[in-house]
């Protein structure tokens, strides 16, 4: 880029530098004419030059400036000595009147020529040509100096600027080796964090990268925290099996109630172990559409009961997290309301406050409702709902295991169609 | 009633086999996908209780692959996951109803039976007619409200007939349905068994005979 654009610079200056040198040979030139011009003597009908023409160069040979003066019929009237000893070759111009003609030619020894016709009175002829040339070489050897001192000039700046930005690209690029050779730490176990000292453009890449190190690690320790705990509260109830069936008779209400209890661990530690939970790069989930496919489907498994159904689905309505996640959330809380539904349900998705969450969901059936002491336990952190009540609790116990896990709000009220109503508040 | 199991778990697949003939169903079995879909493409079932992980071909793509081949009976999904996408997808490619693992037996057979009435318009578990009243879920037949003694087979021919109604159903396919492939086919058997129940549920003269054909339950009550 730099490069053409000095390349473009020295071409616009040279041509200009050109153009300059050429209109000052064309401008000497002229002054020569004129010179000339102003010497001419009339004798009796004819031109006649003095000796001594006011340029004294017309004088001397090879002076490098010649000059010819001839009428319209080709003929010649007069020639400076210099164009004499020199043979010097005109081309014949024939300009209009009160113009001049500018020409260069090649040739061995290259020249400028200018030419002059006037018309002029009191002669025996009609037309006088005025003829003047210079040899080119004096302005060719200006043109080449300047054209090197141009091309040695932007050279020279090219190199240092090309070095300037090598420099600063090295120096700029300094962090980015750094955050590299970081996050090979990172992976490589040697490092937790990226250190904090980054300038500002890459600050919020660090961050960023660092949150989504701290979600990984939070994330496998969850999981690995919820296998550990899901073994271990298994290995109790397997104890009592095992020895309750070395007993005559077998207790079966014992086993039955210890299978109960494994059923329950496995479903809420799966389901912990399984959430995605809330993720640095996350996508964005259209709730409205995910309740809406949960409505079809249920209706289709409870179509004999024929429930009542009323949705205000506002499709506006998007948060970010996993889509299975909210799909349990709103799944298990729908599922609840049919079951125990009488006949209706109501569930409305809506836009929360700027301020709040950005979404709030209200399911809502006109069943028996939820007592009281499991709405206490649903509000508290640490629930253990699911010792409370078998039917609604588990899939409850998961809804508010989820929802605490994406810090949102689960609250439990009475709903105006006489049964339960739940609202989960998310984003 | 004609039950189509497929199920990979043996120990499940024969205790599912096991209670669902208890019950009087006739039961056929399949252990992956490909059993699954080709019983379901041969077979006229009543219902189907499909895992859907299963192998060779996925519960998922054997519930749309029945769809495409317009099988329509009802199908029960069972999913050990349980995760609510598993079963929003089943519903959506053409299940009727869902059932996580592990069930309670008792739940799976109301189901199935509340599909298998579904399908033939019925919303509760008692089918009634004039002055009959079949109840699917205690198995009782009552006429003009007086108790009525039927056998097996009796109540499981007037059950197929009242769920199949105003159409022609042929002695063939009331064997098809009620009797599992290794009984002794014998078409006459129906027609005894046809003769006994007409006298058991007079004065309801509720099964025609279509001459040649077979028999007809003429239903006045809209279902």
């Amino acid at each position: 880029m730099l490069g053409l654009f000095l390349t473009l610079t020295g071409w616009v200056l040279e041509r200009s530098y050109y153009r300059s040198v050429v209109a000052g040979a064309e401008e000497q030139l002229r002054l020569v004419i004129y010179s000339l011009m102003g010497a001419a003597q009339e004798q009796g009908g004819a031109l006649a030059f003095s000796q001594g023409v006011a340029e004294p160069r017309l004088n001397q040979p090879d002076s490098g400036l010649y000059a010819r003066v001839g009428d319209e019929l080709g003929t010649v009237i007069w020639t400076s000595p210099s164009a004499v000893t020199t043979g010097v070759n005109f081309p014949s111009l024939q300009g209009p009147p009160g113009a001049f003609s500018f020409s260069s030619t090649q040739g061995p020894t290259p020249r400028f020529h200018l030419s002059y016709t006037v018309f002029w009175e009191d002669l025996d002829i009609e037309q006088v040509i005025f003829s003047v040339a210079t040899d080119r070489q004096p302005f060719q050897a200006a043109i080449n100096g300047f054209r090197r001192s141009l091309g040695l000039g932007l050279g020279a700046a090219t190199v240092f600027f090309v070095l300037a930005q090598l420099l600063a690209l090295r120096w700029g690029l300094r962090p980015l080796r750094i955050m590299a050779q970081e996050v090979h730490e990172l992976e490589a176990g040697q490092r937790q964090q990226l250190s904090a000292a980054y300038p500002t453009e890459l600050r919020g890449l660090a961050e960023n990268l660092d949150r989504f190190v701290t979600h990984e690690q939070r994330s496998r320790s969850r999981y690995r925290n919820a296998l550990d705990d899901l073994a271990h509260s298994l290995k109790t109830p397997l104890a009592v099996i095992r020895n309750g069936l070395l007993e005559r008779p077998v207790d079966l209400g014992l086993v039955r109630e210890q299978l109960d209890g494994m059923e329950m661990t496995v479903t809420r530690q799966l389901s912990k172990a399984a959430a995605s939970g809330p993720a640095v790069v996350a996508q964005t989930v259209n709730v409205a559409q995910i309740a809406q496919r949960l409505l079809r489907a249920l209706e289709t498994a409870y179509a004999q009961r024929e429930i009542n159904v009323t949705s205000v689905l506002d499709e506006q309505v998007m948060i970010r997290a996993d889509e299975r996640d909210v799909m349990e959330i709103v799944g298990n809380l729908l599922e609840n309301a049919f079951k125990y539904a009488h006949s209706a349900v109501r569930i409305s998705v809506v836009v929360g406050t700027p301020e709040g969450a950005q979404s709030v969901v209200h399911i809502e059936d006109d069943g028996p409702g939820i007592p009281a002491d499991l709405r206490k336990e649903a509000q508290r952190r640490g629930r253990r709902l699911d010792q409370i009540q078998a039917g609604q609790g588990i899939g409850l116990a998961v809804v508010a295991e989820l929802v605490a896990l994406y810090e949102g709000e689960l609250s439990i009220s009475d709903s105006e169609l006489g049964g339960a109503q739940i609202t989960v508040r998310l984003g | 009633m004609r039950v189509l199991i497929v199920e990979d778990e043996v120990h499940l697949r024969e205790q599912l086999e096991k209670h669902l003939q208890g019950q009087g169903f006739a039961v056929d079995s399949a252990s992956e996908g490909e059993e699954g879909l080709y019983f379901g493409s041969e077979y006229d079932y009543d219902a189907a209780i499909i895992d859907l992980g299963l192998p060779k071909i996925d519960g998922l793509s054997l519930i749309k692959a029945l769809r495409d081949r317009l099988r329509d009976f009802p199908v029960l999904i069972l999913t050990a996951r349980g995760h609510w996408q598993d079963k929003v997808q089943g519903l959506e490619a053409g299940a009727d109803d869902y059932l996580a693992k592990p069930f309670q037996m008792e739940e799976l057979l109301a189901r199935l039976n509340a599909l298998i009435r579904r399908s033939a318009g019925y919303a509760s578990p008692i089918l009634s007619q004039g002055h009959l009243r079949l109840d699917t879920s205690k198995k009782e037949v009552r006429v003009a409200g007086d108790a009525v003694e039927l056998t097996a087979y009796e109540y499981k021919v007037l059950e197929y007939l009242m769920l199949n109604p105003n159409r022609v159903v042929s002695k063939t396919e009331l064997t098809d349905h009620l009797y599992d492939q290794d009984f002794d086919r014998d078409s006459n058997v129906i027609e005894v068994f046809v003769g006994r129940l007409r006298k058991k549920i007079l004065p309801v003269e509720m099964i025609r005979t279509v001459r040649g054909q077979g028999y007809r339950f003429v239903a006045e009550t809209p279902t």
